[in-house]
């Protein structure tokens, strides 16, 4: 039986699309604070407020981050959900599970919590909705203590670093991002759980440019795995393509017949740099032109492939909408080599170079990506110790004025004013 | 020459005290020792939370300090 009614939420389950009004009814039979959840949320598209009170101090021992606290402001109407902290938990490398796994963690939360998730969230993590103060403790002690499986990042603090599957399953892989991710996700313990900078940080790894992890869109730095070579063809199978014997884009789209496969139309007009071209019955790319977009690999995987010399671009500064617009993450290096041998220095020396900047340079609550359109990507390449190159440049100058530095001029800037004077009175 | 590790605690407790807002920034903290880096600042602030003597305030997004007896529990209560 309803407890409260929810005329307008009802009209939700209306639409063609499994509603999350008819999850939460589900869950309530068992769940009976889903109901409060249900009515706090009709009165508000009511009234057009949140009823929902934002932070809070709660947390587990020893952490400061993985508890985000939430709280009703009606708690007397709707005690269900008087408290209502999420919890976030480390998605495990490349979002593989075992069936126990997750069997176990939704024990756990059928145990402790409302039973509600989010799989996953914009951060990575797995997202339990719904809990009160007093379950936190133990919640935690068995997530640890039974699973071994861990809090994600909330707050101020690193986020869960998070990767796509990498060399796993993915020959397209350019480098190991599995172990990238988690020799990261170690040595950064300390700035996972507890609060680290001004405000969030993330770092994302793909494998390639497909960026399945979405890095380039959501994370403050992205490292994207590309080849420095050129794209590996075999001929004989760009034939077979023509021919129509191998399906293209590895028959994700034979759904509906699309008719004959057509290289011309489908792969050489759609290279976003008209790097590619039809000669003798052969398909030929002008390496030093192309943008590593992936298309043509994504239509003819049997038939090309990324190159040997393999590492990834880093990119920086993604955000979602907060202070201004969405913004992509920028270019800052073109190639760096990925290697476990040295730890990966090379990315450790790079992402701490940033953190120590933003720590001083950020405001309160500007993420990395604001901070560099505040002060300009000239001044960040400085800071970053990085040489301007073509691909740093992403349109025409706005700005006039050209300003040189005291080691760029011939001599800098100092005048013997004495000497000056002597030829110019004042 | 840098504050020591006490004397910078002493500090941040200070201005956590003195300061008209409960909860703080951890840039509210920099001007504390502006010879200390401020992931420096960041350990040692972490570690006043670690021994009790502060507390974090989380929006979900951010994470501000406070002492302890200068922030309310907002169980129940009208929040902060
Ligand atoms: C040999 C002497 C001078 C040379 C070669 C010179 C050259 C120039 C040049 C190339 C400009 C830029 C014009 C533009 O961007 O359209 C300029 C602007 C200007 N000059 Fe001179 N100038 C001289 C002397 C002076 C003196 C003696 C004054 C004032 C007492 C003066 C006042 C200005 C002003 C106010 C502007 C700015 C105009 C604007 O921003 O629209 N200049 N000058
Ligand atoms: C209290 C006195 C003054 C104030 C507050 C003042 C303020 C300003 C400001 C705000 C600008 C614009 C700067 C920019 O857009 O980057 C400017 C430009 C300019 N001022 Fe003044 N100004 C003063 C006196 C003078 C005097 C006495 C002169 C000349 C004798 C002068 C010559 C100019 C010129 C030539 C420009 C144009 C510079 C350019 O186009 O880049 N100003 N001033
Ligand atoms: S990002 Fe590239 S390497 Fe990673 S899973 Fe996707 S296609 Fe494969
Ligand atoms: S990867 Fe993209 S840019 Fe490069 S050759 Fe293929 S289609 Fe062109």
């Amino acid at each position: 039986m309803a407890k409260h009614e929810t005329p307008l939420l009802d009209q939700l389950e209306s639409g063609p699309w499994p509603s999350f009004v008819t999850d939460l009814k589900r869950q309530a039979e068992t769940k009976p604070e889903c109901w409060d959840i249900l009515g706090q949320l009709e009165l508000s598209y009511e009234e057009r407020i949140t009823h929902w009170k934002h932070g809070g101090i709660v947390g587990v021992f020893g952490y400061g981050g993985g508890i985000v606290g939430r709280y009703s402001d009606l708690p007397k109407r709707f005690p269900g959900v008087e408290h209502f902290h999420t919890i976030r938990v480390a998605q495990p490398a490349s979002k593989y599970y075992s069936t126990k796994n997750l069997r176990q963690l939704m024990d756990l939360w059928e145990k402790y919590g409302s039973g509600m998730t989010n799989f996953h969230g914009s951060t990575g993590d797995i997202i339990l909705l719904g809990t009160r103060t007093e379950n936190l403790e133990p919640f935690f002690w068995d997530l640890t203590h039974d699973m071994g499986q861990d809090l994600g990042g909330s707050g101020s603090n690193l986020r869960t670093p998070a990767n796509c599957i990498g060399q796993s399953r993915c020959e397209w892989a350019c480098y190991d991002t599995e172990a990238v991710c988690h020799a990261m996700t170690l040595k950064y313990q300390d700035e996972i759980h507890r609060p680290a900078f001004p405000y969030k940080f993330k770092f994302k790894f793909s494998g390639c440019p497909n960026d399945c992890v979405a890095a380039i869109a959501r994370s403050d730095i992205a490292v994207i795995g590309t080849w420095k070579d050129q794209i590996r063809i075999d001929q004989a199978a760009v034939k077979e393509y023509i021919a129509g014997n191998y399906p293209s884009n590895g028959g994700a789209h034979s759904g509906r017949d699309w008719g004959k496969f057509d290289i011309e139309k489908e792969v050489v007009a759609l290279c976003p740099t008209q790097c590619m071209w039809m000669e003798g019955g052969e398909l030929k790319i002008d390496d030093t032109e192309c943008t590593r977009c992936m298309h043509c690999i994504n239509v003819m995987p049997r038939a090309l492939r990324p190159g040997a010399d393999t590492g990834a671009t880093i990119c920086v500064g993604a955000k979602a909408p907060i202070l201004d617009g969405a913004q992509f993450a920028t270019l800052i290096i073109p190639f760096m080599k990925m290697s476990a041998d040295n730890e990966f220095e090379e990315l450790v020396e790079f992402i701490e170079k940033i953190w120590d900047w933003w720590m001083e340079i950020g405001k309160n609550r500007e993420r990395v990506g604001e901070t560099m359109q505040r002060l300009g990507l000239p001044a960040f390449l400085k800071v970053m110790e990085v040489e301007p190159i073509p691909q740093h440049v992403k349109e025409p100058r706005s700005n006039p004025y050209v300003f040189w530095s005291d080691e760029e001029v011939p001599g800098g800037f100092e005048r013997d004013v004495v000497e000056f004077r002597a030829r110019h009175a004042a | 020459m840098a504050l020591s590790k006490d004397e910078l605690k002493a500090a941040i407790l200070e201005k956590a005290e003195k300061s008209p807002k409960p909860q703080l920034y951890i840039k509210d903290f920099y001007a504390c020792d502006p010879e200390t880096k401020p992931r420096d600042i960041k350990n040692v602030a972490n570690d006043l939370v670690k021994e009790g003597k502060m507390m974090f305030w989380s929006s979900g997004s951010t994470t501000m300090y406070a002492l302890k007896h200068r922030i309310k529990n907002e169980e129940g209560s009208e929040g902060i």
